[in-house]
């Protein structure tokens, strides 16, 4: 059976504390209780957390839903967003987390990958270094969360096409993106159109889908 | 802030649903209750073109009148959840659907230490549940708590109301499109299924189809030409011959809980260029007889999906002699062969026949609890491996040919204890489904197993008779079932002649 690895990168700078890391924290239990009550996420969906602040650590390793237990979210005081850091600590997480197939064995599905920032990387140069190799790691798809009016999306769209606005970052559209990311997760299992690829399913009505 | 909202169907009809700003979400449609809860409006996201609206109006009338309003119509009900209107609000296309019948909804769901990770009480019983071999795992934290489970006997019945479900459509000229265990609610419990999501279904030649399918059920001659354009020629697309591959994928599972063409065998390093190639021109049965190269390997497999995963352990061939025929049409002759598939009337008279070869495990601990009569004189349970001991009488059925002579049918009856005799047993010309009468579903005599003798009672048959010993069994009397005794259940034109076999043990 194979895996469907689900990376979630979590800004966690001075200035998601208070509200925005509650709402964080709350939506991550949604996240994780509804994914629980879905039997095709219980059967593949693996999930990790990064946070970056000042810092980058990787909060939880790729887990599956029935071990998985969420971490303490404790944000800075203030300090920089080290998202490029984030992400190279992502790429090699995912070289060492994520089973390649072989000619002899099944591998994990293409990873998916969530990051939600309501900032901008401070660090620049690692940002851009980081984007060209998150591309060589053949995600499945790629999402992209802005929130709130701070948060700049044209960083993002270097890194995905997929970026989702929202237009405020308080604890009921967090939320929403927080379910939203649960039934991206889910829509492998669903009926697959005549027409398309894989589709997302449309974003709550607060947030702007920016493709 | 809900809200709630009445809307009028085309006929002046009016409906009415709460909407409190998330609406359940389904693939393509939002979905809204009524305020007394006893049916849905289920709108489109996406806008209806002509041609849909159309297939909708279709849906909710004409096809709809087609299986409800005829004779023994009250009987679908049950097995389908059949939009029966439609509305316009908004701009959006809704459907008027019946609720789910209560007992598709978990009542207990986890088991009790999984209960207090996370409950799915409430929640709709989606095939998938029941269809892995996780969630029926004690080693997985969160596997279905017993009472959800059933045994197998009920996924028999489960399989067969299934089947005689998408029979209907079937002979109605219908196609599904889109079976799967997500379109499909089933309670192990009581052995009840019901087929739902049936607003895409497919007329061929008059409406097509707009989804391809759910992974894992979908055809591979659909999977292998889903790169082309939808009015290619040698595009495939969703029909009855593809529903006759869900529904014999969905068969396995339930009775297998794996996937018969998810094994070991790798097409390409890219998982989704593997899926395409497994599922599609490259799909081969796990339990291919000669070809073995796509068993599951089991150094690969999660313990929590043993011993299910272990096809030599517990091969398709415990289905028994008439669904291990057609599992062999339908993953091997029909895979890439859509008309050599079974049809879902073949489905369903084998699956009853099946049941008539089930004996109950003597070991009471058995999950599974029944098991299907292997035609061995050593008859074991291949789920917990408990012999059966004791005597075991096999019924060999024959009927009376046109030249008055008695030839053998390919039928069978295994006995236990406290069994039902029914009408179908009698009667050739009887078979258990919709068109029974109220008198038909009644037993008309049962097997005991009393002071150390297998027994049939007669409770209402006419014309029982012992032709071994030449004598009637009036009704409320007992003949004993002895080697080679031959006892004609009716002298009815179809009544059945029956040879009593005794297996030993």
């Amino acid at each position: 059976m194979r895996r469907l690895p689900v990376y979630l990168l979590l800004d966690t700078s001075g200035s998601m504390r208070g509200e925005r890391i509650e709402a964080v924290k709350n939506g991550l239990q949604v996240l994780v209780s509804k994914l629980r009550q879905d039997p095709f996420a219980l059967e593949s969906v693996h999930i990790s957390i990064i946070t970056f602040d000042r810092e980058v650590k990787q909060l939880l390793p790729l887990t599956d839903l029935e071990h998985l237990q969420l971490p303490e979210i404790i944000p800075p005081e203030s300090g920089p967003t080290n998202m490029g850091e984030a992400l190279l600590m992502l790429c090699d997480q995912i070289d060492r987390e994520i089973i390649r197939s072989t000619e002899e064995e099944k591998g994990d599905w293409r990873p998916l990958l969530f990051l939600m920032t309501d900032g901008k990387p401070s660090d620049l140069a690692k940002f851009r270094e980081a984007v060209p190799r998150v591309k060589t790691k053949n995600f499945g798809a790629v999402v992209a969360c802005a929130a709130g009016a701070e948060a700049v999306d044209s960083f993002l769209k270097e890194l995905t096409d997929t970026v989702v606005h929202l237009d405020t970052a308080d604890s009921s559209t967090l939320m929403s993106f927080f379910k939203w990311v649960s039934a991206s997760i889910g829509t492998g299992n669903k009926s697959v159109g005549t027409a398309e690829e894989m589709v997302l399913p449309p974003p709550p009505a607060e947030v702007h889908l920016i493709i | 802030m809900s809200k709630t909202i009445t809307v009028k169907s085309q006929e002046g009809k009016s409906y009415q649903f709460v909407d409190d700003g998330s609406p359940m979400q389904g693939g393509m449609k939002d979905v809204y209750f009524a305020p007394d809860r006893s049916y849905v409006v289920a709108f489109f996201r996406d806008k209806q073109d002509f041609n849909s609206k159309e297939r909708l109006t279709n849906i909710v009338k004409n096809y709809r009148e087609r299986i409800f309003n005829q004779a023994g119509g009250d009987y679908w009900k049950d097995l389908f959840c059949w939009p029966y209107d439609m509305v316009e609000y908004n701009g959006r296309t809704g459907i008027v659907v019946p609720t789910y019948q209560k007992h598709f909804f978990f009542q207990t769901g986890y088991n009790p230490s999984g209960n207090q990770i996370s409950s799915i009480r409430g929640k709709e019983k989606e095939g998938k549940w029941f269809a892995s071999a996780q969630f029926r795992s004690k080693s997985f934290k969160l596997h279905l708590d017993k009472s959800e489970l059933g045994d197998w006997f009920k996924y028999f019945l489960v399989c067969i109301k299934i089947s005689r479900a998408v029979r209907r459509m079937h002979s109605a000229g219908l196609a599904h499109s889109d079976l799967s265990y997500k379109n499909v609610l089933i309670d192990p419990s009581s052995g009840r299924a019901a087929i739902i999501d049936i607003d895409g279904l497919v007329v061929p030649g008059k409406f097509a189809p707009d989804v391809i399918g759910t992974p894992d059920f979908i055809a591979p001659e659909v999977m292998s030409t889903k790169h082309l354009g939808k009015t290619d020629p040698n595009r495939k697309l969703p029909s009855i011959a593809t529903d006759r591959h869900a529904l014999a994928v969905m068969i396995y599972m339930y009775l297998l809980y794996r996937h018969p063409l998810r094994g070991g065998k790798i097409h390409d390093t890219d998982p989704q260029k593997d899926e395409e190639l497994g599922m599609g021109s490259k799909a081969l049965f796990v339990e291919h007889p000669t070809d073995l190269s796509n068993r599951p390997k089991l150094n690969q497999v999660k313990p929590t999906h043993l011993p299910w995963a272990d096809v030599n352990k517990i091969p398709y061939t415990i289905c028994g002699p008439y669904l291990t025929d057609l599992f062999n049409k339908a993953f091997i002759d029909g895979l890439q062969n859509p008309s050599a598939r079974p049809t879902a009337d073949d489905w369903e008279s084998a699956l009853i026949k099946t049941v008539d070869l089930m004996q109950p495990c003597q070991n009471t601990m058995c999950d599974q609890k029944w098991f299907v009569f292997a035609n061995t004189t050593k008859p074991v349970c291949p789920f917990c491996g408990t012999p059966y001991r004791g005597q075991l009488p096999v019924l060999n059925l024959y009927y009376k040919k046109p030249d008055g002579q008695f030839g053998l049918e390919n039928q069978r009856l295994m006995v236990y204890n406290n069994q039902y005799l029914y009408p179908w047993h009698v009667n050739r010309s009887i078979f258990p489904n919709e068109k029974l009468t109220a008198e038909q579903v009644k037993p008309v005599g049962y097997f005991v197993f009393h002071g150390g003798k297998w027994q049939l009672i007669n409770q209402t048959l006419t014309s029982l008779k012992d032709v071994s010993e030449d004598k009637e069994i009036p009704i409320g009397s007992a003949v004993e079932l002895t080697e080679g005794k031959k006892i004609l259940l009716s002298t009815e034109a179809g009544g059945r002649l029956i040879i009593v076999q005794l297996v030993a043990n």
